[in-house]
């Protein structure tokens, strides 16, 4: 999936200015960081793109078409396309694993033969094939982040978008968690990562957009 | 969504919007998802949801049950007034009487007249038979049910008219109530007829009080069904926020609002299926406690009268409505609450 921010701004209704003239461009296939102090806007600009905010100027362009032209009963269809990982996981303590990583292939009507088949398969991906009985609480925060991540991608989404997903980890998870994202855009999913990690971002060696107080002040190679 | 300021306004040279023009009015590619209607998955995935939402009323029992026991009171009383009501109609139904239309003639006329108006009368289809009661029969009769024998006999001439009494083809019953008062008003129409009376003013109370008692099972109605629309309301309100986390996380994943709904929507179409059913049973159980001594009553005044209670038909009905009532609670409190759950 193709991603273009034109002159994007975002004010809230409390008048903070949370983004302001943001531009950047995002080929498909393309993997890239967000990076900025908490603030600057990172979670504001992932969420106008998965369309729980909607821009107050400018335009977002996704595989060319303007998001704005997007009636609210088509947003659910464009969700069912992005993939989205959260720091604090947004999973459900009430199912198992398996349920949790099968919501995304239940709500888009897939048939039950094929949901098992690609959830085991996620699973598989991101390592915790054994536990799919599980109940997410019983797992440690790396395993929990990773079903995030399963039920992120067992769409098939062609936009993988993570906020802070390795927020409350340890080093060493934390590279085991973007070697999985590094993974997903080799085989063609457009990854963003929002991520305050700097020396985790340096060491991935992909493009970094930096904002900072709402404007983009680096778009370029790792620095 | 907040108000966002105008694009037009940003500072930004025409020329560059200009080429941006064209792009933005097109939509992003959907051709990967537009997925065609299929009406079997569509069908298994309504029963899955059916299935789950017995699941989650079974979850809490205890709320569950509680409300199920609200509605089917709820339910039960105007159910039971109707049984009540249909039961005294049928008796009234099985009542029949002799009627007798008395017609008071002018005092002025003489016997010949009044006996040729009878023999027209007692002509019609409609009427049985016409028995004449002269002047003297009247006063002769009226002297002995008053005891006011000397003032009646003081009096220099006789006060009292001829009267026909006509007995019309139809007994009394509340359905031929209409007939015979417009058979009264055609016969109250003669010229010699002064006064026409039915002698039905004990049905005729009767069957405005049934009027009333009807209206009454309307109004009560009405407002026990308005009472379910709320208890159903309520209680899937509080289910749509106990879910508050599981809506947010569908509506992240890309639910459509009609498929966050439909499990709400279940829930209560189950509570109103389930509590009409507990009503109909509680009405059959009264039914079935009270028809004792009630038959005692009837053997009393020897009748062939039979209690009923609901029949089948009208516990299929019962269910209906209710689970109408049901769903539309729930379809009330979900619109309102699913919208008001938004991401953040």
């Amino acid at each position: 999936m193709e991603i273009e921010f034109q002159r994007v701004g975002k004010k809230y209704d409390s008048g903070q200015e949370a983004l302001s003239q943001v531009s950047f461009h995002l080929q498909q296939g393309e993997m890239a960081f967000l990076t900025g102090h908490s603030g600057a806007g990172k979670s504001t600009l992932l969420k106008l793109m998965m369309m729980i905010e909607r821009q107050s100027s400018g335009n977002i362009l996704v595989d060319g078409g303007d998001l704005r032209n997007l009636s609210k009963k088509m947003v659910p269809e464009h969700r069912r396309r992005v993939g989205v990982v959260f720091q604090n996981h947004q999973l459900l303590f009430d199912r198992s694993v398996f349920h949790n990583v099968a919501l995304p292939l239940q709500v888009s009507g897939a048939d039950h033969a094929q949901i098992g088949k690609r959830v085991r398969a996620a699973l598989d991906k991101v390592g915790l094939l054994g536990k799919e009985k599980y109940n997410p609480m019983a797992l440690s925060g790396g395993e929990q982040q990773r079903i995030g991540i399963a039920r992120a991608v067992v769409n098939k989404p062609q936009l993988l978008l993570a906020d802070e997903p390795t927020g409350n980890l340890d080093p060493k998870l934390s590279a085991e968690i973007m070697n999985l994202f590094q993974e997903f855009n080799h085989v063609g999913v457009t990854v963003l990562v929002a991520s305050h990690d700097l020396a985790l971002v340096a060491r991935m060696r992909h493009r970094v957009l930096t904002l900072n107080q709402g404007r983009m002040v680096n778009d370029g190679g790792f620095s | 969504m907040s108000a966002r300021p105008n694009t037009n306004k940003a500072p930004q040279r025409g020329a560059t919007r200009q080429a941006n023009q064209p792009v933005n009015t097109q939509k992003p590619n959907q051709k990967a998802k537009r997925q065609p209607f299929n009406l079997s998955q569509h069908l298994r995935q309504h029963q899955a949801v059916l299935m789950e939402s017995v699941v989650r009323l079974m979850n809490y029992p205890m709320a569950s049950f509680m409300t199920l026991m609200v509605i089917a009171i709820a339910l039960s009383l105007p159910g039971g007034l109707y049984v009540m009501l249909k039961n005294v109609q049928s008796v009234t139904d099985q009542w029949e009487q002799q009627s007798v239309i008395s017609l008071y003639l002018f005092s002025e006329l003489e016997d010949t007249q009044a006996l040729a108006l009878s023999h027209q009368i007692s002509a019609r289809d409609d009427v049985r038979s016409v028995s004449y009661v002269s002047k003297e029969e009247g006063l002769r009769y009226f002297e002995q049910v008053s005891g006011y024998e000397q003032i009646l006999s003081s009096l220099p001439e006789n006060p009292l008219p001829i009267v026909l009494q006509v007995i019309p083809m139809e007994t009394v019953q509340l359905d031929t109530l209409d007939i015979l008062e417009s058979l009264r008003i055609e016969l109250e129409e003669q010229e010699q007829v002064e006064y026409a009376e039915l002698d039905a003013q004990w049905l005729q109370r009767l069957a405005s009080f049934l009027s009333f008692g009807e209206r009454f099972v309307y109004a009560l109605s009405s407002l026990l069904v308005i009472a379910v629309l709320l208890i159903v309301g309520n209680t899937i309100r509080m289910a749509v926020e106990s879910r508050r986390d599981e809506v947010l996380v569908m509506k992240l994943v890309g639910a459509t609002d009609a498929y966050i709904r439909r499990p709400f929507l279940y829930m209560g179409f189950w509570f109103g299926v389930l509590g009409g059913l507990c009503a109909c049973i509680c009405i059959l159980a009264v039914s079935f406690w009270v028809s004792g001594p009630a038959m005692q009553l009837i053997d009393l005044y020897h009748s062939d009268f039979q209690l009923t209670s609901f029949s089948a038909s009208e516990v299929v009905v019962c269910l209906t409505i209710s689970a109408i009532i049901g769903t539309l609670g729930a379809w009330i409190a979900v619109n309102k609450h699913i919208s008001d759950i938004e991401l953040q």
